[in-house]
């Protein structure tokens, strides 16, 4: 590869000769030069002004190659080097050429020899790419900095440098790199899966920063114009990363879901968007005009794609006799031309065309005959034995004409349409398991779908579908991962400034039973506080404010009553002196959603005392609670800790409609400490929960002991940032987030994530009474 | 003081969907208090004005809000030069003279201010004042009607028990598609294969509710649309300006609508 570019590069003569192990590449037809003789393992044997550096880096650059030379690194990473950067030296300048030799020497340090080389090898397709000095330096830095956080995975981005390259540009290859650094986390077999691109993660940061959209991205619209157009309001998820690839092109659906692949290669900006637009206009048209499946039966593949062509075409023609401008949306994607070679897949997307666009014209024989007969069929539109008829007539001609149909690489054409597994009723085994695969997944997706579906949680309690993924934490036993998908929420990264899609993980785990009568004891013991809370959250009035009339006193005169009384005067009677009006919050309208840290550090004791930071928890909550049951507040207290971001763990204690009870205050006091704190996904849990109370004001409350933390995330300000933007996020929608520090948490991270004035530290649970007006005084102000 | 200006003269238009003319007219010969409900714009007032004219009798028409006291409906005393004068509230001068008093989103007022019809809508049929200390007996002709709109309150705006009991309702939707078309056609002015596509429209906008929108475009909406095409805009301007931008501001939503509507035509 290198011979060859620098072979390319040489047309301008700047290029002179190629020194070292070139002798047997490309550079090696230009041996006539009195430099080459002398070409050895001696740097000091050429002469760089004759190999095309200019006089004022000739010096450098020898000093550079013999820097190389005497470190040890081996014979073909020097001469690697010195071909790549006579290379480079006429694309992107001698000084970063020179400039070079310190990253191959670093990369070689942390990544090994042949990454080394391999950075030499790729520099000048980087160079080539870069064009400018500056560019090039930055590709070069990357690649030194990815050597040190992935020295596995170096190897591998190196070799697809022109790719890389080609599609994202400098820039974006470093946020898709840093990308890569945070998904793998400290695990290089996760990284290394993420830089060869087994990862669809890799695959899905790469669609974005290419400009490709993601189905994320546009899901909500997508699902409002399916739900508007055909009524039809099923889940729709993307392909799973574990189908094959093959499997993910196309969007299929099944009476419980429909599939969506990732994205659409190659279609970037709105095209994109018009293609899953298209896409899922056609499924809706398969939903609400094919009925029962076809049963394959003795079917021959080609007949089976023929039909379902057809079947295509027939629903799309129904749906454009309804909605008539959706011809201009499926158009488009119609590009067949009536030329070239008549081979099946050419055949089947000219008649694909033929058959939806009334201004094509084909030549070919089996394309009119496919045509006249649609055509003869149009008063028989809504009968889909129509589709069967005709597609077996000419699957039958297409045999008959020779056409060679290969089953196994058939796909469909125009992209927008669906795979049309959903037509068809398979008798195999292997399909079925594969859909009822699906439908799960689709099933507890849904479950989580508040929009569509209102959260149900008494049925999410029944059926709990474990959810069928590969990616868990591998230190886990088989009894602790009964956690059931609550959700994945983005995590915001501070360093590139993006908000990464559905990053963490949330799932549900029932919360260890433990002794409520625990509870018991402490409400006793704690007569006092509990009285004084009580006394406190009562005497708050979070709620709309309200105008009073007829006060005896008020910041301003309520007219009726100024009236009344004057009335009552003139008439002779005694005027009632309540003439006044003014505001006030006189009733509760609020909810809370506390969210208790039970990281590893809760279980640490608290300096001087017996009691952990965890049983302090535990009684504020127990005392809180215990008030608002009292006032019949509506609240939900649950507890998170995470063991990374694919296994943050939400365990409900009390739900919104439970009632307080034993069970929850046993569930409450059987809490466990252990794993770390992701703060930002709990958070963001908890406000979903929180957004569908419909009170005046609602409160995340969240009691903890310290910063965020987690397991893979080396970088302490990572996941503080998150947090910070969650709870702005959060705050953002109108809830209020408030924060209650114990034991030695660090008030200045704290601060930064929740704002000074939103939170408030406890050191001792008597002082719980003093600090609780601070947060009702917020939610008042 | 008469209730003259409160008759209708010409017939306001009505496309009945199902009995509810007769219906009506049955509760109104035994004057038993009426409540229509359904979505906003699906025709209530409509229909209660058509009834009032073709049992040719006075409207009195109260739309409630937030800060409606009982005396807003009942009535008040008056400082006037010289001295005091009782002014009644529109809900007694039905009483007194003998309408139909139509109170609109009854549940947009205050609890305490619905208790005072309970009195009249039981077989009592009398309007307590208690400021001026006169009991009014109903006249022959009063007839109490109140509109609701179940899915448009939240669970602490709902009407109490006591009071829901009292009442017969007619449930109203919108039509069926031809029906609709033909009204929207009649109040527009637009050709009939126009108001086909224009409900059509509607109805993407209306499998939207619950999905992205609270409510679905209403029949009112739609001819509004028609109105606007009737006086020379485009149907995708008309949309966009009568159906799309009033119903929400959520840019997903609003793209996912207009590219439904691009389809309809």
């Amino acid at each position: 590869m290198a011979g060859g570019s620098a072979g390319r590069s040489g047309k301008g003569g700047y290029l002179k000769l190629v020194v070292g192990g070139g002798a047997s590449e490309g550079g090696a037809a230009q041996g006539g030069s009195p430099a080459t003789a002398a070409a050895g393992s001696d740097p000091t044997a050429i002469d760089p002004r004759a190999a095309g550096f200019p006089e004022s880096h000739a010096a450098p650059w020898l000093r550079a190659c013999r820097k190389l030379e005497g470190a040890g690194y081996g014979d073909p990473v020097v001469r690697a080097y010195r071909r790549a950067s006579l290379a480079c030296a006429p694309l992107v300048g001698p000084g970063a050429a020179v400039d070079l030799a310190d990253a191959v020497s670093a990369v070689t340090i942390k990544a090994g020899r042949e990454a080394g080389q391999g950075l030499s090898d790729a520099a000048v397709n980087a160079a080539h790419r870069a064009k400018t000095p500056q560019l090039f330096l930055s590709w070069v830095n990357l690649m030194q900095r990815l050597a040190a956080l992935a020295p596995e995975s170096i190897g591998a981005v190196l070799e697809r440098t022109d790719l890389l390259l080609g599609e994202l540009g400098v820039s974006g290859l470093d946020s898709w790199a840093m990308a890569g650094i945070r998904a793998g986390g400290n695990d290089p077999a996760r990284r290394r899966a993420f830089f060869t691109m087994a990862d669809p993660e890799a695959e899905r940061w790469f669609h974005r920063e290419t400009g490709e959209v993601a189905f994320l991205e546009v899901e909500r619209r997508m699902r409002a114009y399916l739900a508007s157009l055909f009524d039809v309001h099923l889940p729709l998820i993307e392909a799973p990363a574990h189908l094959p690839p093959a499997r993910r092109r196309r969007t299929s659906f099944n009476p419980a879901m429909i599939q969506v692949p990732g994205a659409y290669p190659g279609y970037r900006g709105e095209q994109a968007v018009d293609i899953y637009r298209a896409a899922l206009a056609h499924v809706g048209a398969h939903l609400r005009y094919s009925r029962e499946r076809f049963p394959v039966g003795a079917l021959k593949p080609v007949q089976v794609a023929v039909v379902s062509l057809i079947e295509d075409a027939r629903v799309e023609t129904l749906a454009i006799r309804e909605f008539p401008g959706l011809l201009r949306v499926w158009l488009p994607f119609h590009i067949a031309q009536s030329t070239g070679v008549t081979t099946a897949p050419s055949l089947f997307a000219r008649l694909a065309r033929a058959l939806i666009d009334p201004d094509f014209t084909d030549i070919d024989g089996w394309v009119r005959k496919g045509r006249d007969l649609f055509q003869a069929h149009q008063g028989a539109l809504e009968d889909p034995a129509m589709s069967r008829h005709i597609g077996n007539l000419l699957g039958n001609d297409l045999g008959q004409m020779r056409v060679q149909f290969n089953a196994k690489s058939h796909i469909v054409e125009p992209p927008y349409r669906d795979d049309n597994a959903g037509l068809w009723h398979f008798d195999d085994d292997m399909m079925e398991e594969a859909e009822s695969e699906l439908a799960t997944e689709a099933f507890s997706l849904r479950e989580q779908d508040g929009d569509t579906d209102p959260p149900d949680r008494e049925r999410e309690e029944e059926t709990r579908p474990d959810e069928p993924m590969g990616r868990a934490a591998p230190d886990e036993t088989a009894a602790e991962r009964e956690g059931w998908l609550l959700g994945r929420y983005p995590e915001y990264d501070y360093v590139s400034g993006m908000e990464r899609e559905e990053w963490a993980r949330v799932l549900g785990f029932d919360p260890p039973d433990g002794d409520g009568a625990r509870a018991d004891a402490v409400l006793a013991r704690r007569r006092v506080e509990v009285d004084r809370i009580s006394a406190l959250v009562r005497s708050s009035r979070v709620s709309r404010a309200r105008r009073m009339k007829r006060q005896p006193e008020g910041e301003t005169l309520d007219l009726d009553a100024c009236i009344e009384a004057m009335t009552d005067l003139r008439g002779g009677d005694s005027p009632d002196p309540r003439v006044y009006q003014t505001m006030q919050r006189r009733d509760r309208d609020l909810s809370v959603q506390v969210l208790l840290d039970v990281s590893q550090s809760t279980a640490d004791r608290l300096p001087g005392r017996g009691d952990t930071i965890l049983d302090m928890e535990r009684e504020a909550t127990l005392m809180l609670a215990h008030a608002m049951a009292a006032m019949n507040d509506p609240f939900a207290i649950a507890a998170f800790a995470s063991n990374g971001r694919e296994e943050v763990r939400y365990l409900p204690i009390k739900r919104f409609e439970e009632p307080f009870d034993r069970a929850c205050r046993g569930r409450l006091f059987g809490l466990q400490a252990g794993l770390s704190t992701r703060m930002g996904a709990a958070l963001r849990h908890g406000a979903r929960d929180l957004a569908g109370a419909g009170t005046y004001r609602r409160l995340l409350m969240v009691v903890t002991d310290g910063e965020p933390a987690d397991i893979d995330c080396p970088d302490a300000t990572y996941l503080v940032e998150d947090a910070r933007r969650a709870v702005q996020s959060i705050a953002h929608s109108g809830i209020d987030v408030f924060c209650i520090a114990l034991g030695d948490a660090d008030e200045q991270v704290l601060g930064r994530v929740f704002g000074r004035r939103n939170m408030a530290r406890i050191d001792k649970i008597s002082r719980l009474p003093e600090k609780l007006p601070l947060v009702y005084l917020r939610m008042t102000a | 003081m008469s209730l003259d200006a409160y008759r209708i003269e010409t017939e306001p238009f009505f496309h009945a969907v199902g009995n509810e003319i007769a219906q009506f007219e049955a509760a109104h010969a035994d004057r038993l208090p009426m409540m229509l409900k359904g979505p906003t714009g699906c025709g209530k007032t409509r229909f209660i004005e058509h009834m009032a004219w073709r049992l040719g009798k006075p409207l009195v028409t109260v739309s409630c809000h937030e800060d409606m006291t009982a005396s807003d409906l009942v009535g008040r005393y008056l400082l006037e030069a010289e001295g005091t004068v009782w002014q009644d509230g529109p809900l007694t001068r039905a009483v007194r003279e003998g309408a139909i008093c139509y109170l609109d989103e009854i549940v947009e007022a205050r609890q305490d201010t619905t208790v005072v019809i309970h009195s009249l809508t039981d077989d009592r049929r009398i309007l307590p004042l208690e400021k001026k200390g006169e009991l009014v007996t109903a006249h022959p002709d009063f007839h109490l009607v109140i509109s609701y709109n179940p899915g448009y309150q939240s669970v602490l705006k709902d009407l109490k028990e006591s009071t829901k009991q009292r009442f017969c309702a007619i449930d109203f939707t919108y039509p069926d598609a031809a029906t609709e078309a033909a009204i929207v056609a009649r109040e527009s002015g637009v050709d009939a294969a126009t108001a086909a596509i224009l409900i059509r429209i509607a109805a993407r906008s209306r499998n939207l509710k619950g999905s992205g929108l609270d409510e679905g475009a209403s029949t009112r909406m739609v001819i509004n649309a028609g109105k606007l095409m009737a006086r020379g805009v485009t149907l995708g301007e008309a949309c966009r300006i009568a159906l799309v931008q009033p119903i929400t501001d959520d840019p997903d939503i609003r793209d996912a609508l207009s590219n439904a509507i691009a389809a309809c035509a």
